[in-house]
């Protein structure tokens, strides 16, 4: 198993090594640590480089101390337990050359690589530039814009999955709700808060409560239908167009 | 019970606004709180008419004059707030139809009575719109009308013609219009728009007996005798432009069709069952009332308890059939007109509920607290906002349907915050009872009674003719009066006027 690891981590003649032997041990760890590792202080990788020094195993374990190995049985093991560390760095490095071949992107090799990293991670949110470039997808889009960019790229968010989706675009009669309209500022509001800012404020969010309520009401209705399908008497069907029974 | 002139009697009553009375502490013993009535001129002149009939020496028998129940009911332990008589009380069982009294729940001693639901529990009033106008319907009127009377059952022991076994009822009383809905009758936008989703969920089948369910089986899906009727209606007068555009109403000239039913035999047998076990109830807990017709039980009692599971039955019983009438209209008018019932826009406007009790949280004092409502010929009308309304009328206030009496118009109103406040939520019902039923049949003769129907250019089809003077639109109050009242005292607001154009009768 280390050989094999060893081998993915290009050891030279990995498979004539005889790992049993205090020396062969010693090279393959200073090479790990000044090829792939890479991870200890200048002082302690030259005293480590020194393989014949007679204090190399006590510079060894501050090494792989350093590294955060865990206390094990045999060095064969914390041999084993370094390697699996390289390979994870290793790894690490070459992260989007590994996922271009994962099984699920593997499925759809006509379509253009999919970048996996999310190129959103490294943006900064609160860079000018960032909150420029919504301002202006905002406009693009008619919203109304949030002092907090990250607010309006929220409303703008839903713009886009809500009104344009391809079938949107193409169908819009069957997304955009035609509703008559309601003069809601002459409605009572039920209460009073002796300010006519806060009022109208209290009559938008009561807007935006009953706009969620029947999407709610609306969905619980299509259940009803779907549960009705199976549990309904087929007389009832009134495309039979007979009446009564 | 004191007997006093009437001249006395009227030192209990005060005049508080131009619609309203208050009734003082006093004139019936033991008046827990006051009580007040809301009228106009002409209904005042009547409810004075038969308080002073009832001062008159040698006045026995017969049920007490309204003023004297309201006032009875106010004097019910644990009542709360003020007893309210709506705009079109008139005399019934116990309590005044048109009475409405909240009792607190976490009262010990509060009551629960059925004279306060009535017998028929229940019964309310449904509305759906068409796309239809006056001008489609008006050549086809005479054949929509048959079509109709063909297809809704109607008349004293009339069957329903959707098939239902024991089972089947027994599942119906539990779910309510959600049986309906199981089975396919009727639309997802149905239980939307219904008071309560057209179900109570404290109904308890094994609390009705055998009997009950006897007599219901064969009448689910009936219309039944009575005031009750199917109605085609045609929209005359838009009061609240906006508040009818919520309901889909758009313009004078459109169809409509109201359904008035209730919960027929069954309903009747909950409230006769119930009142026997209560008797025994008052006895053993030395409950005291000025009237015996006012049977009740303390909520929290057995018998309370088995009242309020058995009559969320008979509620369930009652939308079940105005669900399945609903699923006939659809059929006779898809039929007639060839098209599917959605393409005729035929949605449920509402469905409301003037005989019942229910469980409702209101302010009393500036506190919150949970009261039994009891609601008998008063209907529910919450204000704006109020959460147990549907989220379409969630600005407008919930619709209130009133039924007119046949031959007569019919409104739509909505709920006020002011109603919230003085009547619980609470308003009128229909045009109210003004000459009891025995007097109708002796002063008019129905045969005038049709012709007169006819001369108003409306279709009518009647399961048993002889009756109809009983409802004719003489034997009761001014529909317009009565509603009128409601609107000026702000208890709530005129929204649609309807004139039917064919009616269908038991």
């Amino acid at each position: 198993m280390s050989k094999r690891l060893l081998n993915a981590l290009e050891y030279p003649e990995a498979d004539k090594l005889n790992l049993n032997d205090e020396n062969a041990f010693r090279n393959v760890i200073v090479w790990l640590e000044l090829n792939r590792i890479k991870k200890a202080p200048q002082s302690l990788s030259n005293q480590l480089k020194n393989t014949n020094s007679k204090d190399w195993y006590t510079i060894y374990c501050k090494y792989k101390d350093g590294l955060g190995c865990p206390v094990l049985e045999s060095k064969i093991e914390e041999l084993q337990w370094i390697l699996g560390y390289a390979v994870q760095i290793e790894t690490q490095k070459n992260k989007n050359l590994y996922f271009k071949h994962a099984v699920e992107n593997l499925q759809n090799t006509n379509v253009p690589a999919v970048v996996a990293e999310n190129l959103l991670d490294k943006l900064d949110f609160r860079s000018q530039e960032f909150a420029d470039g919504i301002k202006a997808l905002a406009k693009v889009l008619n919203t109304v814009t949030h002092p907090d960019p990250l607010v309006t790229l929220k409303a703008v968010r839903k713009v886009i999955i809500q009104r344009m989706s391809p079938d949107c675009v193409e169908n819009p009669d069957k997304y955009v709700l035609k509703g008559t309209p309601f003069p809601f500022q002459d409605t009572d509001l039920g209460f009073d808060l002796n300010d006519p800012v806060l009022n109208q404020a209290a009559k938008i969010l009561r807007m935006i409560y009953i706009q969620n309520l029947r999407d709610l009401q609306t969905r619980a209705n299509e259940l009803i239908v779907a549960v009705q399908s199976v549990t309904a008497n087929p007389k009832t069907d009134t495309k039979l167009g007979k009446v009564g029974f | 019970m004191v007997v006093r002139q009437y001249a006395q009697e009227l030192e209990y009553l005060e005049r508080l606004t131009p619609h309203s009375w208050r009734i003082k502490k006093g004139f019936q013993p033991n008046m827990n709180v006051e009580g007040i009535f809301y009228v106009n001129q002409t209904l005042e002149k009547l409810m004075f008419d038969e308080l002073r009939n009832a001062c008159r020496p040698g006045m026995v028998g017969g049920f007490l004059p309204g003023v004297k129940q309201i006032a009875n009911v106010a004097a019910l332990p644990g009542i709360v707030g003020k007893s309210v008589g709506l705009p079109d009380v008139h005399s019934g069982y116990g309590f005044a139809i048109g009475n409405m009294a909240a009792f607190d729940i976490d009262n010990p001693d509060s009551i629960v009575s059925p004279g306060g639901v009535g017998f028929d529990i229940n019964c309310g009033v449904r509305l759906l719109r068409t796309n239809l106008m006056l001008e489609d319907v008006l050549p086809v009127k005479e054949q929509l009308a048959q079509s109709l009377f063909d297809h809704i059952p109607v008349g004293v022991g009339s069957k329903g013609i959707i098939p239902m076994n024991a089972k089947d009822l027994e599942e119906a009383l539990e779910m309510g219009m959600d049986w309906s809905l199981r089975e396919g009758y009727i639309w997802a936008e149905d239980k939307e728009h219904c008071e309560e989703y057209g179900r109570m969920l404290n109904a308890d089948p094994s609390k009705v007996s055998l009997r009950a369910k006897k007599r219901g089986l064969p009448q689910l899906g009936t219309l039944g005798a009575g005031n009750h009727y199917a109605e085609i209606q045609v929209v005359e007068e838009i009061f609240d432009k906006w508040a009818a555009s919520k309901m889909g109403i758009e313009e004078q000239g459109q169809i409509c069709v109201m359904i008035h039913s209730g919960s027929r035999g069954f309903g009747h047998q909950v409230a006769t069952d119930a009142l026997v076990q209560m008797e025994k109830a008052m006895k053993r807990d030395n409950i005291e009332t000025n009237d015996r017709q006012l049977a009740c039980a303390r909520i929290s009692s057995q018998e309370g308890q088995d009242y309020l599971k058995s009559m969320a039955a008979a509620a369930n019983f009652a939308w079940v059939n105005r669900s399945s009438m609903t699923f006939l209209s659809r059929q006779a008018f898809a039929k007639k007109f060839g098209m599917a019932p959605d393409d005729l826009d035929m949605h449920v406007i509402y469905d409301v509920s003037h005989n019942i009790a229910k469980v409702e949280e209101h302010i009393v004092d500036g506190k919150p607290k949970t009261l039994l409502v009891h609601r008998k010929g008063s209907t529910r009308a919450f204000p704006p906002h109020h959460p147990l309304i549907p989220v379409d009328y969630q600005l407008t206030g919930q619709p209130v349907l009133i039924g007119g009496t046949m031959g007569t118009c019919s409104y739509v109103l909505t709920g006020t915050e002011q109603g919230m406040l003085e009547t619980f939520g609470s308003t009128c019902h229909g045009a109210g009872r003004a000459l009891s039923r025995a007097k109708s049949r002796r002063n008019l003769d129905y045969t005038e009674v049709l012709r007169k129907m006819e001369y108003m250019g409306i279709s009518i089809r009647v399961a048993s003719p002889k009756l109809v003077m009983e409802e004719a639109p003489e034997s009761y109050k001014n529909v317009t009066d009565v509603v009128n009242t409601c609107h000026a005292a702000g208890i709530s607001k005129k929204a649609i006027k309807l004139r039917p154009i064919a009616v269908i009768k038991g």
